[in-house]
């Protein structure tokens, strides 16, 4: 070392100076051809993604660290999102960035220690949108019970599609299907799917989508874990069904969805209803109403009942009059006969009596004059009974006048209905300001809008 | 989409459901009653009628050149979801 300087100094005079760019060049390129490709293992710090979408991160381990650029090329190829912390392999070679003469490792690929690179991105990508609140409950929104459109994105000709054709038309014949191919496994099938969402929306006729594929490996259900798949989902103005995989795949897009489906067969099945089970509700309700009806009419009947036992049917006076006349007209007619048999005696008694034919004239004009009178008498006792009578059927009909409605409307009263559905009002509480209502009064009805409401205690 | 439509499915069903219940609870005047099936009996027909109001229909959304939608008519795609030995299974 001491000889070197000296050789050095030396030749001070002759000394040619290396440019400092000169120097780092010598030194990178005694770097690149002197030292091979790597996989270094280390922990990440410090990792951030420049806007040029180059990654920086240091690796390090107890004792050293070295800076890591991932170049965008190599860094899009990253399914999972570097973090500091995290454990990783990294593959790649050692150089020296010229502008800072610092010594620097350029990684190709990296891959994270432990779980596999997919496993990790899913849980990462998982946790991210979890923490924005993408898969929140509050967002999920209620499928329609009965879509009368349903539109499904998948593969065209997959047995995924053909297998939710099948159920879905054997539970609602009629059905309307609109279907938005895309491709769901392999490069582009992400965008593919995004597209497909959109042209649904934009189309907007489905009520509810049903976005899936069949079972298959993590890398082919990887579309369905991809963030433009899960946001799309929840951008779409249509609920949206999951149906990926079998029953134990997960993936990104089924926290995302509306309704997780755990397979395309039970997608269909959620979506929607069968036609014949809700024919049959419907009957049932009809039935059920109908039931319910004679139930109501049947109390009220009971009801009319008790409250007649109370109150006296208005054709029993007639009734009881009728009879009492009759019984009054049969007393007239024994009477009649058992007064003119009397008569008859009293004559056959008097004509052997009285031989005289004056006698006998004189008795027969007597007895004349006795039997008009007693026909007056009868006349008499009749119509005055009738009266009576008329009297009391009279004051019965006032009676019941006096509780008809259309008789507490004469006086003034008035009966208020919703307008919205005849309800009758009863209860302030019943109808809101500006509601409409139908006021009904003795001779005819009008129809009023409310303008203010109180209510009494 | 169901937005547009005057009244849903499952809310017609639902009032169908609260009128069989009133109805049931004797808490309305004969009156009201009345009024109340006849309602519940029109929606019965409304809900019937909702059920049947579409025919069977599927369609092919595809995008067009100029990348607009265009949708294919039923017939001839249908006719690919019923035998469909052919296709490449993704299961």
């Amino acid at each position: 070392m001491a000889g070197q300087l000296e050789f050095g100094l030396s030749r001070k005079r002759e000394r040619v100076a290396l440019t400092v760019t000169q120097l780092v060049r010598v030194v990178r390129e005694t770097l690149e051809t002197q030292i091979d490709e790597y996989w270094v293992s280390g922990e990440v710090s410090n990792a951030r993604r420049a806007p040029s979408n180059h990654l920086y991160f240091t690796l390090k381990d107890a004792r050293s660290a070295i800076n890591v650029v991932m170049f965008n090329t190599a860094a899009r190829r990253l399914q999972f999102r570097l973090e500091d912390g995290m454990r990783v392999v990294m593959r790649g070679r050692v150089s020296l960035y010229e502008t800072r003469g610092a010594l620097q490792f350029y990684a190709e690929e990296v891959e994270p220690r432990g779980l596999g690179a997919l496993q990790l991105a899913f849980e990462q990508l998982r946790e991210r949108l979890k923490q924005e609140g993408l898969f929140d409950a509050a967002l999920k929104r209620p499928l329609p019970l009965l879509p009368r459109t349903v539109g499904i994105v998948t593969a065209l000709g997959s047995a995924a599609l053909r297998d939710m054709m099948r159920l879905l038309f054997d539970r609602f014949p009629n059905l309307q299907v609109i279907i938005a191919p895309s491709a769901v496994q392999g490069a582009g099938a992400a965008a593919g799917i995004v597209r497909a969402l959109e042209d649904l929306n934009h189309d907007g006729r489905a009520e509810v989508i049903i976005v899936g594929r069949g079972g298959g490996s993590l890398e082919d259900l990887w579309p369905f874990n991809e963030e433009i798949v899960a946001r799309a989902i929840r951008r779409s103005r249509i609920p949206v069904v999951s149906a990926v995989g079998h029953e134990i795949d997960y993936t990104i897009a089924d926290f995302a969805a509306d309704l997780r489906a755990p397979t395309p067969s039970a997608a269909a099945q959620l979506t929607v209803p069968d036609k014949a089970d809700l024919r049959r509700r419907i009957d049932q309700l009809h039935g059920a109403m109908a039931t319910a009806l004679r139930a109501a009419l049947a109390a009220q009947r009971r009801q009319v009942a008790h409250l007649g036992s109370r109150m006296r049917d208005p054709h029993a006076p007639i009734r009881d009059s009728r009879q009492r006349l009759d019984e009054a007209a049969a007393a007239l007619a024994r009477a009649c006969a058992a007064q003119s048999a009397s008569r008859r005696a009293l004559l056959r008694q008097l004509a052997t009596r009285l031989t005289s034919p004056l006698a006998i004239g004189a008795a027969t004009g007597l007895r004349r004059n006795a039997v008009r009178t007693l026909q007056e008498r009868l006349w008499r006792a009749l119509r005055s009974r009738r009266d009576a009578v008329r009297a009391r059927l009279n004051s019965d009909m006032q009676r019941l006048d006096a509780v008809s409605p259309l008789r507490v409307l004469d006086r003034g009263y008035a009966v208020v209905t919703r307008r919205l559905d005849a309800a009758v009002v009863t209860d302030v509480r019943q109808v809101e300001v500006d509601d409409e209502i139908g006021v009904r009064l003795a001779n005819g009805r009008l129809l009023a809008r409310i303008l203010t409401k109180s209510q009494d205690r | 989409m169901a937005d547009n439509d005057v009244e849903r499915f499952e809310d017609q069903l639902a009032e169908l459901e609260a009128i069989v219940g009133r109805i049931d609870s004797g808490e309305l005047s004969l009156e009201e009653a009345i009024g109340a099936f006849e309602r519940g009996v029109g929606l019965v027909r409304a809900l019937n009628q909702k059920l049947d109001e579409f025919d069977r229909r599927v369609e092919v959304l595809t995008r067009g050149a100029g990348g607009e939608l265009r949708r294919s008519p039923s017939g001839a795609m249908t006719d690919a979801f019923d035998d469909g030995a052919d296709d490449d299974r993704d299961e």
